[in-house]
């Protein structure tokens, strides 16, 4: 319905009530996320632009201000950078963009950094990626915010490190597309999507490299090829199929993934040991990251 | 009883090209063959080709496709190129020269095999042999980005 809700919990009542924020879109909202402060979110749209909502405490009220030039299409993901001050978002129009949201009103004082060589004001564009092809469907900044990483609807994975804007790490990957990435550590991040199954990659100075599925396919009872005469029989029969497999899909999401989120962190290190993935399977799997890398061998994050 | 009921003209409308917000490509130069080198292409291929070179031309034949072209006649030619290498392989050769081609040779290679389903379908046998060999190295990432082209080899 082009709006956005705030909800406050009530303490004295228990229950949490919701305040209306008009974003001034005349599409439908797509994607929405809190900052890393918590004291503004931003929210991507069909109407070509991106809406950073504050609260202005002397009005009482949600205030909305629009970043729309140079968006082209519809936003599909928005990712806060750590600093609070920096927005990076993914679009239709095959771009990934960088922009700043610093604002006055609520008494910003950005840092220069890798990202904003010279302070900017709120809106201007600092880094513009391009996909070829493919409507960029994830986009995240590292832990640290020094590097970015997008995934793309042409089966692509790209890494892009501040300190080197020109230089895009690409992947062209042999898998379906990947809807969604969650950065594990500084150095590592997973990607999930069309092929029903979180994959590792690694990133380093030279480039981004796949690691590991992270499903490890589960050992079907029976078998697959001992399969007794009677249940083939069964099977022709029923089913008119002479031979097993087909129709079983064997990794955990039996649907394309949608979304990735941490869940818990390893308190001396800031690295994901713990993340939970959604898809339109109807399944909220949650993985144990530090439980996995033990049984796939040694990997390091 | 409306009154406009017998024409229906409307239909054809284009109702994107009066949306002033419509999507439209970036018309960008980009540094892909002009007919001059298309043409060069073909001639070397041929050379390749004669001397029973046949990894060697297809690598060549695949190298910077017109894609950014607007000339229709160019495209086709190279394609012309490119299906003339596809022929002088034997089956059994096809295995080897797909391992040799990298990541990008082996999405503009899969670019062209769909561009030989739809434009001559009488030889698609050979081209499914083709199209089996590069799904087992390129995968179905490769598939993909045929799918998402937009510009069209």
């Amino acid at each position: 319905d082009r709006n956005a809700y705030v909800w406050n919990y009530q303490e004295q009542d228990g229950y949490w009530k919701p305040c209306l924020v008009l974003l001034r879109i005349n599409r439908a909202a797509t994607f929405v996320r809190w900052s890393p402060l918590e004291d503004r979110f931003a929210v991507g749209s069909g109407a070509r632009l991106l809406s950073i909502c504050y609260f202005d405490p002397e009005h009482n009220w949600w205030v909305s201000k629009h970043i729309k030039k140079p968006i082209r299409s519809t936003i599909l993901c928005v990712d806060w950078h750590p600093s609070n001050h920096l927005v990076a978002i993914g679009s239709c129009d095959f771009k990934c963009r960088v922009f700043c949201s610093a604002l006055k009103e609520l008494g910003d004082k950005p840092q220069t950094s890798n990202w904003m060589p010279k302070l900017n004001k709120f809106g201007t564009l600092l880094a513009e990626f391009d996909t070829n092809n493919g409507w960029v469907h994830g986009v995240q900044f590292s832990p640290s915010g020094n590097q970015l990483a997008w995934v793309a609807h042409d089966s692509s994975v790209n890494v892009v490190n501040s300190a080197n804007l020109t230089k895009v790490h690409t992947v062209l990957t042999s898998n379906l597309p990947y809807s969604c990435l969650l950065w594990m550590s500084e150095s590592s991040f997973a990607a999930a999507g069309f092929n029903y199954c979180p994959d590792l990659y690694t990133v380093t100075a030279d480039g981004v490299t796949f690691t590991a599925k992270m499903d490890v396919k589960k050992e079907k009872s029976g078998g697959g090829a001992a399969m007794s005469a009677m249940a083939r029989f069964q099977k022709l029969d029923v089913q008119g199929q002479s031979e097993t497999g087909g129709t079983t899909v064997d990794t955990t999401h039996e649907n394309c993934i949608t979304e990735i989120r941490a869940l818990s962190r390893n308190p001396a290190t800031g690295a994901v040991s713990k993340f939970s993935t959604s898809g339109k399977d109807g399944r909220l799997v949650i993985w144990n990251f530090d439980a996995l890398s033990s049984s796939l061998g040694g990997l390091k994050i | 009883m409306s009154k406009n009921v017998n024409s229906t003209q409307f239909r054809t409308v284009d109702v994107d090209a009066y949306d002033e917000d419509n999507y439209e490509d970036d018309a960008r130069e980009t540094g892909d063959s002009g007919a001059a080198e298309v043409t060069e292409r073909a001639n070397q291929v041929r050379g390749l080709l004669n001397q029973l070179k046949t990894k060697e031309a297809l690598k060549m034949a695949l190298k910077n496709p017109p894609v950014g072209n607007k000339d229709a006649s160019v495209k086709e030619q190279n394609y012309e190129t490119v299906v003339s290498v596809l022929k002088s392989f034997k089956a059994a050769d096809i295995d080897a020269a797909v391992a040799d081609l990298d990541m990008v040779e082996i999405d503009i290679l899969m670019k062209y095999l769909y561009k030989g389903f739809t434009c001559s379908p009488d030889k698609a046998a050979s081209l499914l042999q083709w199209h089996e060999k590069v799904v087992a190295k390129g995968g179905l990432g490769s598939i993909v980005r045929v799918m998402v082209d937009r510009k069209g080899i």
